[in-house]
C-alpha cells in the first residue's frame, strides 16, 4: 500500500481518450500492475492505462494524475470516496457521476464537468465548459447532490435541469444558466449570460455581478438574506472562496419565476449599494 | 479538607442524566442574539415545573458562527428525547423565529442523535418555505415579514448529558453567601459545556425530594439547609452558619461538570464562608456522583 498513486503522462496525446472508470476508491484496492493494466478507448481502440501514464504505488485512495490532459476525458467518473488531485488542465466530463470524494483539478476542463454528479465535491482551479453540472443527454435531471466549485468561468448551460446541490463559478457563466433547474443552488460571482433560469421550477441563482432578469422574473423585494450570508461564509471557509466587498450584508433583490413554471425559483441579484 | 479556611465537607453532588442540544443563535448584532437567546432560555430553570433547562454558554464572535455574525450559544436539558423535540419546537419557533434578524443553528455537529425541529418549524411558512442544503446540512428559508427567518433543520443531540451537578455555599451572612456565589459563577461562566440554569446561576430553595406536610408535591424546601428553621428541623447546618445558597449545573457531560466545580468551588472559598456542601438523594436517584474532595483533588 503506497501514500498515493501518481499517473503521469509519458508523452502528448493528440487524439482524445476516454479513461472513464479510473477513480481513486478504485486504485485504493489494485497493485501497480491493475491500475496500467486497466483499459482506455483511445478513438476506437481498446489500450491500456499504461500505455500512456507510467503509474507509481498502488492499493490508495489518493490519486494523483499529471500531465497536459486536455485531451483525456472522463477523469474521475463515477468517484464514489477518495481523493482524486489532477495537475494541469482535463478533458471532458471530468467527474461526471460522481457519488462523493474529492476532484481537485489544477487547471481548466472541458464540457460536461459534474455532469449528473450526486455527491462528493469537485473543483477546479480554472475554467469549465459547457454544460457545467448539467444533466447528461437525455435525462431528466442533471447533477442531484454534491458541490461544484470553479475559481473561473463557465461556459453555456451551467446547472441546468440540476435536481439539488451546489454549484459556485468564481468568475462568469455562459448563457442559459440554470436553465430548466429543478432544485439546487447556483451562485455566480461574476456577470452571467443571456436567459438565466429559463423555465426552472425551483432552485436558486445568487448573482453577485451582472445579470439580465428575465421578464418571466417578477420582483418581490430588497432585502438581506441570512441565506446567502450562510452560503458565502461557507463558501470561504470550505474552498477559500472570498467574497467581494459588501456582499455578505447584501442588499438583494429577489425575483420569483420562471413564471411559465410553478414560479417556486428565485434569483437573488447583489444590489451595489 | 479546607480550601483558605473554607471545610470542605465530605459529601457529594447527585446529578441525573439528561439528553442535551446546543444551539448557536445569530442575528445582526449581538445585542438582538442576545435577546433571542434570553426569551429561549426564559423560565427554564428547572425540569420540575419548566418542562427544560436551559441557559446561556457563552457569547460567540462571528468567525465563530456558520453566518460569520455575532452569536451566542445555548445550551437546552430536559429528561428525554421526546420532549426535547418538543420543547426545541415550542421554543425555538417563539423566540427565534419571532425575533428581528436572528437565526438559530445547530450547535452539535457531530451528534449521531438529531432532532428535526427546523423541520417541523418550517411549515409556518405554509409552503412558501424554502430549503437549501449548505455543506451537507439542511436549512429552511421561513419567509417572515421582516424578510427571511433562517432555521438549520435537525439538530445534535447529546445522550450524555448531566443534569443537577451542584455544590452549597455555607456563610455566615446572607452577603457573605451571594458574593462567595457571585464568584463561584464568575469562574464558572463561559466553561464549555456547561449551563448555570437558575437566576444569575444561584439558588436560594434548594428542595428535597416529596414533601412531609404535604401529599402529592414532587419537592418541597430542603428545610436540613433552612436557617430559619433551625430549631424545628433535623437541621444539617453547622454552627454560625446563617445562609445557604447553591449552585446548580447542567453539562453536556460529566467531566465537564466536574471542571466547573471545581473552578466554581475554589472561587467560592473566601472570607465569610464556612463551608462547601452538596445535595444529593442518597444516592439512590441519580446515578453520578460528584464527591466534593475528589472534584478538588483532581487536576
Amino acid at each position: 500500500m503506497s501514500d498515493s498513486v501518481r499517473l503521469t503522462l509519458r508523452a502528448a496525446i493528440d487524439q482524445p481518450i476516454e479513461i472513464d472508470g479510473l477513480t481513486p476508491d478504485r486504485t485504493a484496492n489494485l497493485t501497480e500492475a491493475d491500475i496500467a493494466a486497466l483499459s482506455v478507448l483511445a478513438g476506437s481502440h481498446r489500450a491500456a492505462l499504461g500505455d500512456f501514464f507510467t503509474v507509481q504505488g498502488e492499493r490508495s485512495d489518493r490519486l494523483h494524475i499529471e500531465g497536459d490532459l486536455r485531451n483525456v476525458d472522463g477523469l474521475g467518473a463515477g468517484t464514489a470516496s477518495g481523493e482524486l488531485l489532477v495537475h494541469g488542465s482535463a478533458g471532458r466530463r471530468v467527474g461526471a457521476g460522481m457519488a462523493g470524494g474529492w476532484i481537485d483539478v489544477r487547471g481548466d476542463v472541458g464540457d460536461d464537468a459534474g455532469l449528473g454528479m450526486h455527491g462528493g465535491a469537485l473543483r477546479i482551479t480554472g475554467d469549465a465548459g459547457d454544460r457545467l453540472g448539467a444533466a447528461p443527454a437525455g435525462a431528466a435531471k442533471g447533477m442531484s447532490g454534491g458541490e461544484i466549485i470553479v475559481n473561473g468561468s463557465a461556459g453555456a448551460e451551467a446547472a441546468a435541469r440540476a435536481r439539488r446541490g451546489l454549484i459556485a463559478v468564481g468568475g462568469n457563466v455562459g448563457a442559459e444558466a440554470a436553465r430548466a433547474i429543478i432544485a439546487g443552488t447556483l451562485v455566480v460571482f461574476g456577470g452571467i449570460g443571456a436567459n438565466p433560469g429559463r423555465g426552472s421550477k425551483r432552485g436558486s441563482i445568487v448573482a453577485l455581478g451582472e445579470i439580465d432578469i428575465p421578464s418571466t422574473y417578477a420582483y418581490a423585494c430588497s432585502y438581506q438574506p441570512t441565506y446567502v450570508r450562510l452560503l458565502l461564509t461557507y463558501l470561504y471557509r470550505r474552498y477559500g472562496m472570498d467574497s467581494p466587498n459588501g456582499v455578505l450584508d447584501g442588499p438583494y433583490a429577489r425575483y420569483c419565476g420562471d413564471a411559465g413554471n410553478p414560479g417556486k425559483g428565485e434569483i437573488l441579484k447583489f444590489e451595489q449599494v | 479538607m479546607e480550601i483558605r479556611g473554607v471545610f470542605i465537607q465530605d459529601t457529594f453532588a447527585e446529578a441525573f442524566g439528561m439528553r442535551a442540544a446546543r444551539l448557536v443563535i445569530t442575528a445582526r448584532t449581538h445585542k438582538w442574539a442576545r435577546e433571542a437567546a434570553l426569551k429561549l432560555t426564559g423560565f427554564a430553570t428547572s425540569v420540575i415545573a419548566c418542562k427544560c433547562e436551559a441557559g446561556i454558554e457563552r457569547e460567540l464572535g462571528p468567525a465563530e458562527t456558520p453566518d460569520a455574525r455575532p452569536g451566542v450559544s445555548v445550551l437546552f436539558f430536559t429528561m428525554d428525547m421526546d420532549s426535547l423535540g418538543k420543547r426545541l419546537v415550542e421554543r425555538i419557533g417563539q423566540t427565534v423565529l419571532t425575533c428581528p434578524t436572528a437565526s438559530c443553528y445547530d450547535g452539535l455537529p457531530e451528534a449521531a442523535d438529531r432532532l428535526s425541529a427546523g423541520r417541523a418549524l418550517r411549515v409556518f411558512g405554509d409552503r412558501l418555505q424554502m430549503s437549501k442544503i449548505v455543506g451537507g446540512q439542511r436549512y429552511w428559508r421561513i419567509p417572515v415579514m421582516e424578510g427571511e427567518c433562517l432555521i438549520q433543520e435537525s439538530f445534535g443531540v447529546q445522550k450524555k448529558g448531566v443534569g443537577g451537578g451542584n455544590f452549597l455555599v455555607l456563610a455566615v451572612s446572607a452577603d457573605a453567601a451571594l458574593a462567595a456565589a457571585e464568584a463561584a459563577v464568575k469562574a464558572i461562566e463561559g466553561t464549555p459545556g456547561i449551563i448555570l440554569p437558575f437566576p444569575g446561576g444561584v439558588v436560594r430553595s434548594g428542595s428535597k425530594v416529596g414533601a412531609r406536610g404535604y401529599t402529592g408535591m414532587i419537592a418541597s424546601t430542603n428545610d436540613a439547609y433552612c436557617p430559619t428553621v433551625r430549631p424545628r428541623t433535623k437541621s444539617e447546618l453547622p454552627d454560625g452558619v446563617n445562609s445557604v445558597l447553591e449552585i446548580v449545573l447542567d453539562g453536556l457531560d460529566a467531566p465537564a461538570i466536574s471542571r466547573a466545580m471545581r473552578a466554581g468551588i475554589d472561587a467560592a472559598c473566601r472570607p465569610g464562608v464556612r463551608a462547601i456542601g452538596a445535595g444529593n438523594y442518597g444516592g439512590k436517584l441519580g446515578p453520578y456522583h460528584f464527591h466534593l474532595r475528589q472534584v478538588m483533588a483532581d487536576e
